[in-house]
């Protein structure tokens, strides 16, 4: 399910236990592929600068932008 | 990692480095302007926003820099290289790569510049129709991590964090840090006499 190459991360147990179980229950096919999924979909907020309209108005009503 | 070595290694073609004085809005970036002008550093500001209850030592911005995000020619900014300009972190990524940048980082708690922000669209009198507070807290610390992820990304970049708590309660410890960072040459004691503990005014307990 992991495309390309990969390495190996450490997590606690319980937590991996939890994740486990919620992927379980959610349909992944793995908990890799849970834990991936959830890592990528965190990652776009942080990568995504472009689409942070709540900052844009913020900074209009507050004159530092245009 | 690499993008300290990348920043070794780049030869200084850009001449010298713009400063750039970022942060949120209302996390101090005025403060360190001063500082900096205080400690000898030429400031690039048009003067245009003046001096008002939110900030009564002036704003030190530079109008033109609001609309980054939308204009192309950016070439205007080379006018800041050995100068400092203040950009919001939000516009940090709209800088242009024909420049060195050393940044200066305002850091404040996010409690207080959404206390002190609020209080600023109030007297403004502008509409604000941006998200509820606990949202805004949360945007706000996407656009943090974003801009140290992309000045670390960017080898032109280089970057400080200050603290607007700690600046305020140890002066000279900032002005000692952000001198080093930026050469060694400003004057300190100046530096240090420029910041108005006073206008710390939306303080969490």
């Amino acid at each position: 399910m992991l495309g390309g190459k990969t390495v190996k991360v450490k997590i606690d147990r319980d937590l991996h236990d939890r994740l486990r179980k919620v992927a379980d229950v959610a349909g992944y096919a793995t908990t890799e592929e849970f834990i991936t999924h959830v890592l990528e979909k965190e990652m776009l907020h942080f990568e995504d600068a472009g689409s942070d309209d709540q900052i844009r108005e913020k900074l209009k009503g507050l004159g530092y932008i245009s | 990692m690499l993008g300290s070595l990348l920043r070794r290694l780049r030869p200084r073609a850009a001449g010298d480095p713009v400063v750039v004085v970022s942060g949120l809005p209302r996390s101090g970036t005025s403060m360190m302007m001063k500082m900096l002008e205080a400690g000898g550093l030429p400031v690039m500001t048009d003067g245009e926003r003046t001096a008002d209850v939110d900030n009564p030592k002036g704003y030190f911005e530079y109008e033109r820099i609001k609309d980054l995000e939308k204009e192309t020619d950016k070439s205007y900014v080379r006018a800041g290289r050995g100068h400092a300009l203040k950009v919001i972190s939000f516009l940090i990524k709209d800088l242009p790569d024909d420049n060195d940048y050393k940044v200066v980082f305002m850091r404040r708690d996010l409690d207080e510049v959404l206390a002190s922000q609020d209080k600023m669209i109030q007297r403004l009198g502008t509409a604000d129709s941006s998200a509820a507070a606990e949202a805004m807290k949360e945007a706000y610390r996407n656009d943090i991590v974003r801009t140290r992820l992309l000045c670390r990304k960017r080898p032109n970049f280089d970057l400080i964090e200050v603290h607007y708590r700690d600046t305020v309660s140890d002066p000279a410890a900032t002005a000692r840090r952000v001198n080093a960072f930026l050469g060694g040459a400003l004057d300190e004691g100046a530096m240090r006499g420029a910041v108005d503990g006073s206008l710390y005014r939306n303080r969490k307990a």
